[in-house]
């Protein structure tokens, strides 16, 4: 097997080709220990087997970068028989810098020159052969975008190879040509010399490439092959008094002087034409007019098309999915009257929870195209180049801005694609920050329990209320942003912000809707299984221990006598004998719960009778009672109803008995203490404490609570009649619940993105400790002021705002200056 | 009316449309890596293409492509008017 490494510098295309060579068969997995991509593929080219792997982007091997430092340790882990260098055609003299890096590792490297096109219309002739012959180095063209040069590259690859095997010695010299591909460093030669007679050990790559290595002070080189940065010092400082500069600008200054040679000798240019395209796109969207409204309609667009129309293509999938769910119900073992198996509730628990994340995939598949195509089209720089100003000042980034939005700017968003698209971001600092303040954002899913409560308590403040809620979060972000990069982030290296922004390019459907897919694919991988692992864990929570024994008699004993009424009429009947067994009432029972129900969702008269001639050959001997269709079964049909009733009565009330008794209820009380200075009691912890799976839970486990039996009025009713709580309280919950991280789905996404364990605890805690003791202050002073519960959130909103606005005018003093390297 | 920067300044000090030449690059660690690998050395031509809508970054055009940076980085480059 012949393993072969891509490298490139950002937007030259890499993944292009990359996807253009493997296809669909990537492998995605993280480099050791960060969190940067690893793709790679296995290829059969003519009976070759070949291992592809994509190096991060570089533009160099010299920087500090996480992505160089990545790249590099790969090479000098790992190895690699061949290089491919791809180069962005239109970028030829800028892109040598790299390919001469490459060249000078010694091994044999093809160079690929993508989006030909592109350099053609620009007015550039490239002498490919001449190109060949000056490195060294095989050279090919291609336009991925176009699916073009897949075949030439692989056969120079395979040619490649043929190479590789003859020279499996390490190598003193590059395999293509006889004489190694070498830069004349003048005055640094000696030196470069000398070190390289420092190395014993044989190396993958070539010495002399580690001794320029060296002799830059890379540190990843030096660990490696183990030499004393003391041993180089005393060449650096010779070589810097003789070439009157410092060691990188002297070599970086040959280089590009080298670049710029053989650009001249292998490239005609016509003046005159080049970058037209970019230049008057950029004169229109960096308008210092125009920026800010484009900015801003691109915003709702990708707002409309994802959260807004993904959400009605849920009315579409959401029935799938029911399908799926009623399959799921059908193959459980059906309730007996009130008794429920284990298994029936395990099962349509641990359904619902993965329905919930599966009902957000058409969201995330919009969501991640609409991100692929800004990332291909090259408006991300320019996004950040627009609002740099002004996240600069909360630490933030201007690449901050698309997580943001996605997070859910205005009411509704998703932060998980909010934290996947802070991977992009180049200060590692600002990424934290963003990846932490993510999750502040309105999630779509906190709003069904915004609306329970401002229904219940702010009958006619509802859309005062909701401006509140949907505006807040922005400034509470953008302060916690602040918070962090100051204090909890202060030691994090913070990147330059230098960016190139490429020039505008056509995405390609097929590399958008790959992109997309493989970032959902992702999402259901990682995710799901730990959503899983957690609704087992809250399963158990809810259900143990159970019901006390004597609670249980007392409901047995209702459900008992309620059974005795049923069969007393059902004796007097011609029924009798269908209904002999109990088990049989049982059955009667689901029968009739399952045929209403069926029954309600028909909507045409064919659908009604498709639901009765099911229902007929299910239930022959029952079917009449279901009907109803003669004096006695009527009777019996009046008398399930009722029995039906109580069955579920009774059911929400052991549900409700099961809650108050189990662990997370024990846990709610216990917990008490901390949050009754909040106005919560244990059945807001119990419900706060399972919306953690996945929010929309918080609704339906207030909705269990607060029901207590009654079936028949709304759980924002039953919450408002209950009189525990005022509109203070509620208006407390909302600024809990606004502060709360949306569910484990994301907390999930931020260890996958950060890479540990202890950022996803501190993504937890932080906010919730937060939210107990802004709660429990608002509330506090809610009481000692009289303060109503629109004028509690109104109060929470000014202090806000207020707070954002003062900490971004007072000036983020030094920590701009990059001084990430410590002067000691 | 706009003062037209000194033949000796910073980058940070070029007004939309000029020219200029790098001669020195003060910064250190990091950014120097970074706008090093980016083609800022000594020699090369550059030109200051526009200022983002909140006047920071700016952006400038070298070694044929586009770079966007902060003005405090900026500053660290010396250019020689053109």
């Amino acid at each position: 097997m012949i393993s072969v490494a891509f490298a490139g510098q950002p937007n030259c295309g890499k993944s292009t080709i990359f996807t253009l060579l493997s296809g669909v068969n990537q492998h995605i997995a993280n480099y050791p220990g960060v969190t940067v991509d690893k793709k790679s593929a296995s290829l059969k080219y003519e009976g070759e087997t070949f291992q592809l792997v994509d190096l991060p982007g570089t533009y160099s091997f010299s920087t500090y970068s996480m992505e160089e430092r990545v790249a590099k340790r790969f090479l000098l882990d790992e190895g690699t028989d061949i290089i491919v260098n791809i180069v962005d055609a239109s970028n030829l003299k800028r892109s040598l810098y790299l390919t001469f890096q490459l060249l000078e590792l010694g091994k044999p490297l093809v160079v690929v020159l993508n989006m030909m096109d592109v350099a053609k219309r620009r007015g550039a002739h490239i002498d490919t052969e001449k190109l060949s012959s000056l490195l060294g180095a095989r050279v090919v063209c291609a336009i991925g975008a176009k699916g073009i040069g897949r075949n030439d590259i692989l056969q120079a690859i395979l040619a490649a190879s043929h190479e590789t095997v003859k020279n499996t010695e390490p190598f003193e010299s590059g395999p293509f040509t006889p004489e190694a591909f070498k830069i004349d460093y003048s005055v640094l030669e000696p030196h470069i010399a000398a070190i390289e007679t420092l190395f014993h050990e044989q190396t993958p790559f070539s010495r002399r490439w580690l001794a320029i290595k060296a002799l830059e002070g890379d540190d990843v080189v030096l660990e490696k092959t183990g030499v004393p940065k003391d041993t180089i010092a005393p060449h650096v400082q010779d070589a810097e008094a003789k070439g009157d500069s410092d060691v990188d600008q002297i070599i970086a200054g040959i280089r590009y002087d080298l670049a710029a040679r053989i650009y001249g000798a292998c490239v005609t240019e016509k003046s005159g034409q080049s970058d037209l395209f970019t230049a008057r796109m950029d004169r229109v969207i960096l308008n210092p007019w125009l920026a800010f409204p484009i900015l801003g309609l691109v915003i709702v667009l990708i707002y409309q098309l994802s959260i807004v129309s993904g959400y009605k293509l849920t009315d579409y999938s959401w029935p799938l999915l029911a399908a799926v769910k009623n399959q799921v119900i059908a193959w459980l073992p059906a309730p007996q009257f009130i008794d429920v198996p284990l298994l029936t509730d395990f099962g349509i628990w641990m359904t619902n929870s993965v329905l919930a994340l599966l009902n957000y995939l058409p969201i995330f598949l919009i969501l991640f195209a609409l991100i692929a195509i800004l990332e291909d089209v090259g408006y991300m720089p320019r996004m950040a180049f627009i609002l740099d100003r002004i996240f600069k000042r909360y630490g933030l980034h201007g690449q901050s801005t698309l997580p943001l939005v996605l997070g859910g700017a205005f009411v509704g968003g998703c932060a998980v694609p909010g934290i996947m698209a802070t991977k992009g971001i180049a200060d590692e600092r600002a990424q934290l920050a963003t990846i932490l303040t993510v999750p502040y954002m309105n999630c779509l899913a906190k709003v069904p329990f915004y609306t329970l409560l401002l229904g219940a308590f702010f009958e006619g403040h509802m859309s005062q209320m909701m401006f509140y809620i949907s505006t807040v979060t922005l400034f509470i972000a953008l302060i916690i942003a602040r918070l962090l990069t100051s204090v909890f982030l202060k030691n994090r290296e913070t990147a330059p912000f230098v960016m190139e922004l490429p020039a505008y390019h056509l995405p390609t459907l097929k590399g958008v809707v790959l992109k997309a897919f493989q970032r959902v694919w992702l999402y259901i991988k990682k995710v799901m299984t730990i959503v899983v692992a957690v609704a087992v864990v809250l399963f158990v929570l809810l259900q143990y221990p159970g019901v006390p024994a004597e609670k249980m008699a007392g409901f047995r004993e209702r459900a008992d006598a309620e059974l005795k009424k049923f069969t007393d009429i059902s004796e007097k009947t011609a029924y009798h004998d269908v209904l002999d067994p109990p088990e049989k009432i049982y059955t009667l029972i689901n029968a009739y719960d399952g045929y209403r129900a069926k029954r309600m969702q028909a909507k045409s008269g064919a659908a009604t009778a498709a639901v009765d001639a099911a229902f007929k050959t299910t239930y022959p001997d029952l079917f009449p009672i279901l009907r109803g269709e003669d004096s006695d079964a009527k009777k019996l049909n009046r008398a399930i109803r009722n029995l039906s009733t109580v069955n579920k009565q009774i059911q929400v009330a052991i549900k409700n008995e099961k809650i108050t008794n189990s662990f997370l209820g024990s846990l709610g009380r216990i917990l008490e203490p901390v949050t009754r200075f909040s106005g919560f009691d244990w059945r807001v912890n119990v419900a706060f404490l399972s919306s953690f799976a996945a929010r929309e839970s918080a609704v339906a486990t207030l909705g269990a609570i607060y029901e207590k039996g009654k079936t028949d009025i709304s759980p924002e009713a039953a919450l408002a009649e209950d009189g525990a709580y005022t509109p203070v309280h509620a208006a407390v919950m909302l600024i809990f619940m606004l502060l709360t991280p949306p569910c484990i789905a994301s907390m999930v996404v931020v260890k996958l993105q950060t890479g540990s364990y202890r950022w996803m605890l501190f993504a937890i805690f932080f906010p919730v400790t937060m939210g107990i003791i802004l709660s429990a202050l608002f509330f506090f002073l809610a009481i000692q002021f009289g303060w109503t519960g629109v004028e509690t959130m109104r109060g929470f909103y000014l202090v806000v705002v207020l707070i954002a606005v003062l900490t971004g005018l007072l000036s983020p003093k030094k920590s701009d200056s990059h001084q990430s390297l410590p002067l000691l | 009316m706009s003062t037209i920067a000194q033949p000796c300044t910073t980058l940070s000090s070029l007004q939309k449309n000029q020219r200029g030449i790098i001669r020195h690059c003060n910064a250190d660690g990091l950014l120097k890596q970074k706008l090093i690998s980016m083609g800022f050395v000594p020699g090369v031509e550059i030109l200051m293409v526009r200022n983002a809508p909140l006047r920071d970054p700016i952006e400038i055009s070298l070694q044929n492509y586009l770079v966007t940076l902060r003005r405090n980085e900026a500053r660290l480059i010396e250019v020689l008017a053109l």
